[in-house]
């Protein structure tokens, strides 16, 4: 019982059922007392009318008469009233309630039945003519109906009682497998089995609604788990390279003469480790959605024009050629230093991996309640088996390994478009590359 | 400049100190957070270089008490941290500048400068002149000698930035910051390609470059 009563599944059961069968205990009683209250009252006034009704003979036809009428009352087959006549002296001269003369007025007697022996009755007692009057009655058939009240509210009490306990073994029993189950999933992950989601059923109940949050908190927390090990694996993976490169320099600066342009070559190896880990930790904070401070609304057809202009001279001075069609007017809720780092990044990627002469377009167009912002070039284009794999993380297209790069630029314009619940869409822009930031519009 | 450095980390510290030495500051160097909070408040330095992290007590905190408690003392924020947030929380607690580990000695020399001789932000002048340039910011007018520039509105930004430092070094990332509002480094040349279009209209018909590139620091513009 002490297990039982731990689980508080079980207290609750129980202490529910417990409750009930109070109730119906706390009812019972009332209903008893009031049931006895009332009868009690009714034999009363029976009583009373009774006696009423042989004042007035007494009055008709005297003691003699009121005799009579006793008698011939006494013989009427159903009556249930007792009658006694003490005289003066006391004694009973009339009728056959055997007993003491009570005092007069409402008293309880007893009395010698002749069938039963001694009884508890009921009695009005009044003076008539010198002599007093007695009428009493048995509260047998009283008593008979508090026994049935009693009995039929001491049945259910114990009928719910033992129901109640059924019911909370039942439902305690229910709760604990619905928590186990719960309880098991979270052991397996505590476990290391990360994989593992509480079962929901089909009924949508509270505990399906909280095994959903729960499942998509999970989910969630594996994302963010998967991404800090990629984040891991990817550090050790590519930083090695430069890393080494960085050492050799090092090491041939410190064998020659002394060497300003091997030490110039190795400051800017590490400062291009340093520009990898931050692009990476930056793409780390994005996807974390650490950042949800900064959100606000902002129109990005400025902020597309605006980069525009910032944009188009580091362009020219590159042998081609940006033209914008963005205006302004195209609210978004986002975080403006992201959305334009993405933009560079789709523009960079445009200018860096194209041949001088390509004419690169920056646009914003609306599509089925989103806003595109693409930016598009007339290249060479990527084949299309290429073009998921170019959003991924360090993926650099063979042919262009020559060229600059960390191959971060894309995954992180991926990250910042699923931060603001948007995508990175890679398309063929015939001829030429397009990439398009869908947005949701408010 | 008496310069105060609150860092931990000794490597970095000497480093820092070494350097400003070597400039011809006074410094004092302080490597936790009480002592900090201690010598800022005590002593008139003229600016504090104030490390994110300190043991007893963290930057943010000791630059929440200095603020606090009135003193108005340019602030340098160093972090390791380079988030977003992280940011904002230490510009909110009252810092002046903010710069992320690791940095180049040179770009953090620039921002000292840039931050000891900042003019008060209410009633700067609205007109300035380096040597025969000429610029004014109610009019957007930019004159050399006699004659008219005309200047985009970025190119306007990055000369305003190189007159009102006049001397001093202005970094890319200052440029970047102040000019763009870029908090990250994109890692592509559009300062470049700006400041040179800049300088070409600027010099177009004159023999004398005012603007002087110092390789991998930034840039500066003189008078003479």
């Amino acid at each position: 019982m002490t297990t039982l009563w731990r689980s508080a599944a079980y207290r609750i059961a129980f202490t529910y059922s417990a409750a009930f069968a109070l109730a119906i205990a706390v009812l019972g009683a009332s209903v008893y007392l009031a049931a006895d209250a009332a009868f009690r009252h009714q034999l009363d006034a029976g009583i009373a009318e009774e006696m009423t009704d042989l004042a007035r003979t007494y009055r008709a036809g005297g003691l003699d008469g009121v005799r009579a009428a006793i008698d011939t009352r006494r013989s009427g087959a159903a009556n249930a009233y007792h009658y006694a006549l003490f005289d003066a002296a006391g004694r009973r001269v009339a009728g056959a309630l055997d007993t003491m003369r009570p005092a007069p007025g409402w008293s309880d007697i007893r009395f010698v039945d002749p069938a039963e022996g001694e009884d508890a009755g009921r009695a009005l007692a009044r003076p008539i003519g010198g002599a007093t009057l007695v009428v009493a009655v048995d509260p047998e058939s009283l008593e008979r109906l508090d026994a049935v009240i009693l009995l039929l509210f001491a049945g259910a009490f114990v009928i719910v009682l033992m129901l109640g306990t059924v019911g909370a073994l039942v439902l305690g029993r229910y709760l604990r497998l619905k928590l186990a189950t719960i309880g098991d999933t979270a052991q397996a992950i505590v476990a290391g089995d990360l994989s593992q989601r509480i079962p929901i059923g089909r009924r949508g109940d509270e505990f399906d609604i909280v095994a959903t949050s729960v499942n998509v908190m999970l989910d969630r927390i594996a994302q963010l788990l998967d991404n800090l090990q990629q984040v891991s694996s990817d550090l050790a993976h590519d930083l090695r390279t430069p890393l080494s490169r960085l050492r050799g320099s090092l090491e041939a600066a410190l064998d020659g003469p002394s060497d300003r342009a091997t030490l110039k070559a190795a400051l800017r190896q590490s400062d291009d480790i340093l520009a990898l880990f931050a692009a990476i930790l930056r793409i780390s904070e994005v996807e974390g959605g650490g950042i949800g401070r900064s959100m606000e609304m902002l129109d990005v057809g400025e902020l597309a024009g605006d980069l525009c202009e910032t944009y188009a001279p580091a362009v020219a001075d590159g042998g081609r050629t940006l033209t914008c069609r963005a205006t302004a007017g195209a609210p978004v809720r986002g975080d403006r230093e992201l959305l334009a780092q993405a933009l560079i990044n789709l523009l960079d990627n445009a200018q860096v991996h194209t041949p001088a002469g390509t004419a690169i377009t920056l646009a914003l167009t609306r599509q089925d309640g989103t806003i595109r912002l693409s930016v598009a070039d007339d290249g060479p284009g990527v084949a299309e088996a290429d073009r998921a794999r170019i959003v991924r993380r360090f993926v650099r297209l063979e042919e262009s390994r020559s060229r600059p790069g960390n191959g971060l630029g894309l995954n992180l314009v991926a990250a910042i478009a699923a931060l603001h619940r948007g995508r990175l869409t890679i398309e063929d822009n015939r001829p030429g590359l397009r990439a398009v930031l869908v947005l949701p519009a408010p | 400049m008496h310069i105060l450095i609150a860092e931990d980390d000794d490597p970095t510290a000497r480093l820092v100190e070494h350097g400003l030495l070597e400039r011809g500051h006074a410094v004092v160097r302080v490597a936790d957070g009480p002592g900090a909070l201690r010598a800022a408040s005590d002593d008139p330095f003229d600016v504090v270089i104030l490390d994110r992290m300190l043991p007893g007590l963290d930057g943010i905190q000791v630059l929440r008490s200095l603020r606090a408690a009135g003193v108005r003392t340019p602030v340098l924020l160093l972090t390791a941290l380079g988030s977003i947030a992280d940011r904002v929380a230490g510009l909110e607690a009252g810092a002046d500048d903010y710069l992320v580990k690791p940095f180049a000695f040179a770009e953090l020399a620039a921002r000292l400068d840039a931050l000891y001789r900042r003019p008060a932000m209410t009633d700067g002048p609205t007109r300035f002149v380096v040597g025969d340039v000429t610029l004014d910011l109610l009019r957007r007018e930019v004159r050399r000698g006699d004659r008219d520039i005309r200047l985009q509105p970025r190119e306007f930004a990055i000369l305003e930035q190189l007159m009102r430092h006049a001397g001093q070094v202005v970094t890319r990332t200052m440029f970047l910051e102040s000019v763009w509002n870029f908090h990250f480094d994109p890692q592509t040349n559009i300062v470049e390609s700006h400041l040179s279009r800049m300088r070409t209209k600027l010099n177009d018909g004159f023999d004398h470059d005012p603007i002087e590139t110092l390789r991998g620091v930034g840039y500066r513009m003189t008078s003479a």
